[in-house]
């Protein structure tokens, strides 16, 4: 008989409790951020992100976390952040893969970028406005000989 | 085969754009044919909501990584620099910062005054009309009064100095410290229909824009209406040669990979320093055993990239540094001419540039274990984000013959042609120009204010300025083509990228690459009744 866990009922290729260790596993990277209006990594769509980028890594990021043993998901926050501590030691290559992705996904996400105090979206057509500048800084500079070598053949 | 044409351009980039540009006044038969496609620029990152992970991916500077179809493979493994480019009509221009100095008068005539490598046989008076034209047909925006350059006027005011600009300049004014808004070729104002810039940020993935003056959308309109084709696709394997030893034409491969044949009256060369030596050293014949245009035995010797280092400094301050032209701010020329009692010949240029987006930030942060994963993760961006402000040391590389580009004995294109490999040591006075220059570049930042400052160089994927690998000379046995880009071997070849660079000097080249296109067009031009003479 098949574990509930087993069972794949949506689009997402993991299994249910593979999404709860993956949850859990991007809590411990990236927490929620109240004061600074700034969502857990977990709160995103990551699964859809990497299929997109690059689903190579779908697999192999399955297999890894079946490595969480129950009750990975349910442990208070300092105990898991010591598990995946040890996971980022014994798995550095596929955990800093993850972060990559990880990183990747969450820095780009509308609500955290409005969270940050950015407009959502891609900067185009947008664009941006910045400071002209002083160009009064420059009259140090304007007292000055000139530099450059002259060159007399 | 096709219809013989006039003249044949190899390459669409910022040289063979100039030159077709130029060369169109003749009403000759002009073809350019090109590896790439044209761009559009609808599907850069900044139009998408993955911008930044877009610069990992198919805009990836590094054609290894990039690995399009329209990419050949380099081998760069025994180099500490690895080659970055862009293939396509606009070449390099699609990627590149558009940072936009000239070369000194001084760097023209270095053995003269330092005693080093070889003076060119032309100088800055020479190009100085060509460098005007260049900066209207690109639309370079800047500042008049330099006292680091003879008297130039851009023709578009300067790009915003923005707080990073602002920042950096007083911790320059503490020192007494040269500094100047850089020239850019990103258009400030509206400009020749196109609108200005808009801030966006990461111009070395494309500009959405069109502000940023690569030059798919300054000189190939200008050009195509004018009379000139340019064919993208067209992969040249070789140029084939006639029993007198002149060029008559190139075997290519279309889109298909079908092998064409193209006949031309006259050939030219704008494939940049690496791409030229390749495909010179890929047209082996009887007469030319040992690769085209090559008797002086100089085709593919002589290497030179920037040794580029980076110094960064954290600032209290919001800087809002993930916003403007990311390569464009200000820059120094304090340490550009030779002072011999700093420990090494000729200098550096001190470029000043803005900070990295979000994902950037935080992937870098990482990186350099700056800004940790879990609990710390927020205050750490927070600290880092919008915050950081940058110097790069871009170091004058003297040429030597042992840094070459080569063909690689194994590797091969998709349509199997032999691939370029790289040989480079980075040299004893390149490596204390680095070395003063990032330390030089950390006094800034202290000076300026800076918490937290780091620096590291040689950085290796900035093999953006590709030089000297088919270097101009009067002396045939020094150089591989004379003072107007003419084959010294092959009469009706001429070369105008960079490859024909003497010396590098310490800035970025492109505006000297097409000021030189220009020269070289208009010499030409003026030389047409006896071109093979």
């Amino acid at each position: 008989m098949k574990d509930d866990n087993d069972i794949i009922t949506t689009d997402n290729p993991l299994t249910s409790a593979q999404q709860a260790n993956l949850a859990a596993l991007l809590d411990a990277m990236i927490p929620a951020d109240e004061d600074r209006e700034l969502p857990s990594a977990a709160e995103l769509d990551l699964v859809t992100y990497i299929t997109g980028q690059a689903p190579e890594f779908i697999p192999v990021l399955a297999l890894a976390l079946n490595s969480f043993e129950e009750p990975f998901a349910g442990l208070p926050r300092t105990e898991r952040h010591l598990l995946v501590e040890e996971f980022s030691k014994n798995e550095a290559d596929l955990f800093n893969a993850l972060l990559f992705h990880t990183f990747a996904c969450y820095y780009q996400d509308d609500r955290v970028l409005v969270g940050l105090g950015l407009a959502p979206g891609p900067p185009f057509p947008r664009g941006n406005e910045i400071e002209p500048g002083d160009l009064s800084l420059l009259d140090p500079v304007l007292q000055r000989s000139q530099l450059y070598r002259s060159i007399v053949d | 085969m096709q219809d013989t044409v006039d003249v044949l351009i190899i390459g669409a980039g910022a040289s063979g754009a100039a030159m077709a540009w130029s060369l169109a006044d003749t009403r000759m038969r002009i073809l350019c044919l090109e590896q790439g496609d044209w761009m559009n620029s609808a599907e850069y990152p900044t139009t998408k909501q993955d911008w930044e992970v877009q610069q990992f991916k198919d805009f990836n500077s590094n054609p290894n990584v990039r690995g399009l179809p329209t990419d050949y493979p380099i081998n760069d493994e025994d180099s500490p620099i690895s080659v970055v480019n862009f293939n396509g009509v606009g070449g390099g221009t699609i990627l590149y910062a558009a940072h936009f100095p000239r070369l000194h008068p001084s760097d023209f005539r270095v053995k003269s005054l330092d005693g080093v490598a070889e003076d060119w046989p032309v100088d800055y008076s020479q190009l100085e009309p060509y460098f005007n034209q260049n900066d209207r047909m690109m639309g370079v925006s800047g500042l008049s009064g330099d006292p680091a350059y003879p008297p130039k006027q851009p023709p578009l005011p300067p790009i915003p100095l923005g707080l990073v600009g602002e920042t950096i300049a007083r911790g320059y004014n503490n020192l007494g410290w040269h500094w100047w808004p850089s020239d850019s070729a990103i258009i400030s104002q509206p400009y020749q229909g196109r609108d200005k810039c808009l801030n966006l940020g990461p111009c070395t993935s494309g500009c959405s824009q069109g502000a940023k003056s690569s030059v798919d959308i300054t000189y190939w309109p200008e050009a195509i209406r004018r009379g000139v084709e340019l064919r993208t696709r067209c992969r040249v394997r070789e140029i084939t040669v006639n029993e007198d030893g002149m060029a008559d034409g190139v075997i290519y491969y279309d889109a298909d990979g079908v092998e064409q044949q193209q006949k031309a009256e006259v050939v030219i060369m704008a494939c940049n320093g690496v791409g030229t030596p390749r495909l010179l050293l890929n047209s082996r014949s009887d007469q030319f055993p040992d690769g085209l245009a090559n008797r002086s035995g100089l085709v593919g010797k002589n290497l030179m990239f920037h040794p580029f280092g980076i110094v960064q400094g954290v600032f209290e301050e919001k800087l809002d540094s993930h916003i403007g032209p990311q390569g464009c701010c200000i820059l120094s020329k304090e340490f550009y001419e030779t002072d011999l009692s700093r420990g090494f010949v000729r200098g550096y240029n001190m470029q000043i540039t803005r900070g990295a987006g979000p994902v950037g930030t935080a992937l870098q942060g990482h990186v350099a274990g700056i800004i940790p994963w879990g609990e710390g993760h927020h205050a750490a961006f927070e600290k880092r984000f919008d915050h950081v402000a940058s110097i790069a040391i871009l170091c004058e590389d003297l040429p030597e013959e042992h840094n070459t580009v080569s063909l690689d004995p194994h590797l091969v294109d998709s349509d199997g042609i032999p691939a370029p490999k790289i040989t480079y040591r980075m040299s004893e006075n390149s490596r204390k120009m680095l070395d003063h220059g990032l330390a030089r570049g950390e006094e800034v930042m202290v000076a300026a204010g800076a918490r937290d400052i780091t620096s590291a160089g040689p950085v290796r994927p900035a093999g953006w300025h590709l030089l000297g690998t088919a270097r101009m000379g009067d002396d045939p046995d020094k150089s591989v083509v004379n003072s107007w880009g003419r084959s010294h071997d092959v009469r009706n070849l001429f070369i105008v990228d960079g490859s024909i660079f003497v010396t590098s000097g310490g800035v970025n080249p492109t505006s000297t690459i097409q000021a030189l296109a220009l020269y070289i067009a208009d010499t030409m031009k003026k030389n047409l009744a006896n071109l093979f003479d």
